[in-house]
């Protein structure tokens, strides 16, 4: 609600500003910049209560993972008892707050039946209602049986996983595929294979569907079996089996000048059979040239690309940028290829079309990101990359940017690492903003790693590094009590100013004497007083007699604290 | 007592029914039906006590103190003049209410707010911090997908935890 408020005041602030410019525009623009994105504001998939907005990538996932599987648990319910869900209330129905049908409803032998088991992808009982089907001496039309092909090699002959997964899970699990158990093509009395065998007449489809599916399956060698088993029946393939059997070519070969020859014989072929490549096409073959060394090749597909007119999307620069970086991220010769890229991709939109365009991969983004420190915002969103930025930024660039980067980013949209905050601390210490360590230690608390000691050492360190004006050292005394009020005592923490010749200041040591009282540690006041009689402070003798009045002493710590007394006065 | 009643009851007709089905169908008998008595001036109200038992602000005030020092539970608009669905309305809200009484069990701090907005339905719940968040996070992800096949239109919750019962007043 304040936020709201805040806008609201600001709206109003910006109108009286344009009531004074008269721009046109300026009421449009004020109305713009009150709908921003809230920096503060967590992800809205969560909620907004502190107990429950989490701290750390972890977290967010834990939290993202468990509203995922509490929506699985419903849908089960509501699945396994559609009855009590039937009910339509809304005008105009909405078909995805009813069950699912997932049940078969045809149970008789008919093609009835197969078509709706085609429909619904069960893949094994469509199989049976086929069997069932032939033994029952239907004709089945040829269409139908390439319907049930296309299904079986699509799936791989097995069951369908359920379906699961919203939106935003996909930036919680950016690989779901490779999570997935990669399936292979079943070997052993294939029932794609075998409905084929038996297929009276085989069509282009017939045979593209088994291309396919082996090669989506990792069946290569029998792809190009059945590929020039389809060429001696004098049939002619089409865009499709093309480029299953390019992204199959590398891997039946074993020389990569082999694997190169054989594309381009599957090219020529191509030619010759009169079919037009699209994009895929040429996707599949620059992933071929994925280990091999030439360049010129790369460029030379991309101008071909464009010579027949095909418009290169997000996957093709991902593919040529991650060739050509492949030989190492700082090759200084090709940072024009970068340029040109960027010009190239600035400003346009792409429709995905490929199913690599969303993911570019880290290195492709880490050597982007280093050689024109031009940020990709949009990219952002996946958190695999937003660590490298942040850190790049505080490599690269000035605290101011930093700065704004890290209020925009933290923690709302990511959460950083220990490695990302000890980086961030170093760009501060780079350009002598060590007075805001504060505020960054609250939030390095507030992630949960306040209670690493490499961390609080830092700091540290770095606290005691600078010689800070006065304002800052009531800040930085507030939080020295936080950090000693867990775990470190003090003769450790004053150990730090000794190596650096600094001196811990008079409010200093009397604060440490205010906190001690506080957990009425009377050693830790005789330690305290003995610190600071090795550093010859001249507060000393106060503090000795504030120790004797305020603390209840043992014998033994009063002789300590009256040698001291008298040591001081001879020093006098 | 409504429950022993009816079941005496129960029991009367099935008996006479036993002994001489077709002429007690056919005279066709008229009972009286009571419930328990509910009084108007003693509904909702917490009677003052000893002052050892905590209660807090919803618990404290009695029912003829709403809009004027509490606010209502539930915001809908179908108690207007010329609206339709009244009924509808409470006991979708009284389902809701139980249905997350039992699923966040003896977590909820204080009654629910439901709030309807368009045809989205807002259940705003104060609740304890008695289970690790994630917990929550199932349960609101299970209640919100659930409610809205039920009721066939988006259900969206606000949570807000609390350490402990707040309290007003001890009565």
């Amino acid at each position: 609600m304040t936020y709201n408020h805040i806008t609201y005041v600001f709206f109003l602030f910006m109108l009286y500003f344009i009531s004074c410019n008269r721009n046109k525009e300026a009421v449009l623009q004020a109305l713009a910049a009150t709908v921003n994105r809230d920096p503060t504001a967590s992800n809205y998939v969560l909620q907004d209560d502190s107990y429950l907005i989490p701290n750390s990538y972890a977290q967010f996932k834990l939290f993202t993972l468990s509203k995922e599987s509490g929506r699985n648990t419903a849908k089960y319910f509501i699945n396994t008892y559609p009855k009590y869900f039937q009910k339509d209330f809304a005008e105009p129905h909405i078909p995805c707050l009813m069950p699912e049908t997932l049940e078969l409803e045809i149970e008789e032998v008919s093609e009835a039946a197969l078509i709706e088991r085609i429909q619904l992808r069960k893949v094994k009982a469509a199989v049976d209602m086929y069997d069932q089907l032939q033994q029952s001496g239907t004709p089945l039309s040829v269409d139908l049986t390439n319907d049930l092909l296309d299904l079986i090699c699509l799936y791989g002959d097995q069951d369908p996983a359920p379906e699961q997964g919203s939106d935003y899970m996909e930036n919680v699990q950016p690989s779901a595929c490779d999570l997935r158990l990669k399936q292979i093509w079943v070997l052993e009395n294939n029932n794609a294979e075998r409905i084929f065998h038996i297929m009276p007449e085989r069509t282009r489809r017939s045979y593209g569907a088994l291309i396919r599916g082996m090669v989506k399956y990792g069946a290569y060698s029998k792809a190009f079996d059945m590929y020039t088993d389809m060429l001696n029946n004098r049939l002619t393939a089409d865009v499709h089996i093309f480029n299953a059997l390019i992204t199959a070519a590398p891997e039946v070969r074993e020389q990569i000048q082999e694997k190169w020859e054989l594309v381009l014989n599957l090219l020529k072929q191509m030619a010759k059979q009169d079919v037009k490549p699209n994009l895929l096409t040429f996707h599949a073959v620059l992933r071929c040239l994925r280990r091999s060394r030439h360049l010129a090749k790369v460029f030379s597909v991309f101008n071909e690309m464009k010579a027949l007119g095909i418009a290169p999307s997000l996957a093709t620069y991902n593919l040529i940028l991650g060739i050509v970086y492949k030989q190492g991220p700082f090759a200084k010769g090709h940072t024009e290829i970068l340029e040109k890229v960027l010009d190239e991709i600035s400003g346009k939109s792409f429709t995905p079309q490929d199913p690599d365009d969303g993911m570019i991969s880290a290195d492709t983004y880490f050597s982007l990101l280093l050689e024109t420190h031009r940020p990709f915002v949009y990219l952002i969103q996946s958190s695999c990359c937003s660590w490298r930025f942040f850190s790049l930024l505080c490599m690269m660039e000035n605290i101011d940017v930093v700065l704004k980067w890290y209020k925009e980013l933290i923690p709302s949209l990511y959460y950083p690492t220990a490695q990302g905050m000890r980086d961030f601390l170093q760009a501060l210490d780079t350009d002598n903003r060590l007075d805001l360590i504060p505020q960054i230690w609250k939030d390095i608390k507030q992630m949960g790693y306040g209670n690493m000691s490499d961390m609080v050492e830092e700091i540290l360190s770095l606290m005691a590094r600078e010689k800070q004006s006065p304002e800052s050292i009531s800040n930085t005394i507030l939080m020295i009590f936080l950090i000693q009020l867990f775990f470190f005592s003090f003769r450790e923490m004053l150990n730090l100013f000794k190596p650096n010749n600094r001196v811990p200041p008079e409010s200093l040591m009397n604060d440490f004497l205010a906190s001690i009282k506080a957990s009425n540690k009377a050693q830790q006041a005789v330690e305290l007083v003995q610190i600071s009689a090795s550093f010859c402070l001249p507060v000393t003798p106060s503090l000795i007699e504030r120790v004797q009045q305020e603390f209840e002493l043992t014998e033994e710590q009063r002789n300590v604290l009256t040698a001291l007394e008298s040591s001081a006065d001879m020093s006098d | 007592m409504a429950a022993s009643f009816s079941s005496q009851r129960r029991l009367l007709t099935t008996l006479c029914s036993q002994l001489n089905g077709a002429l007690w169908l056919n005279s066709g008998v008229r009972s009286i039906h009571s419930t328990a008595v509910c009084n108007k001036n003693r509904a909702a109200r917490i009677r003052v006590g000893k002052g050892d038992r905590p209660m807090t602000y919803e618990e404290a005030l009695p029912p003829h103190q709403i809009a004027h020092r509490k606010g209502w539970l539930s915001h809908h608009t179908s108690n207007l003049n010329g609206e339709h669905g009244t009924a509808d309305r409470t006991v979708e809200d009284a389902f809701i209410r139980r249905f997350i009484y039992g699923t966040f069990h003896r977590c909820l701090a204080n009654e629910l707010v439901i709030k309807r907005r368009g045809n989205m339905l807002i259940i705003s719940a104060l609740m304890f911090q008695k289970m690790p968040p994630r917990k929550y996070y199932f349960f609101i992800g299970y209640t919100e997908e659930l409610l809205s096949h039920f009721y066939k239109c988006p259900v969206k919750m606000e949570i807000q935890t609390v350490e402990e019962k707040v309290v007003y007043k001890y009565l």
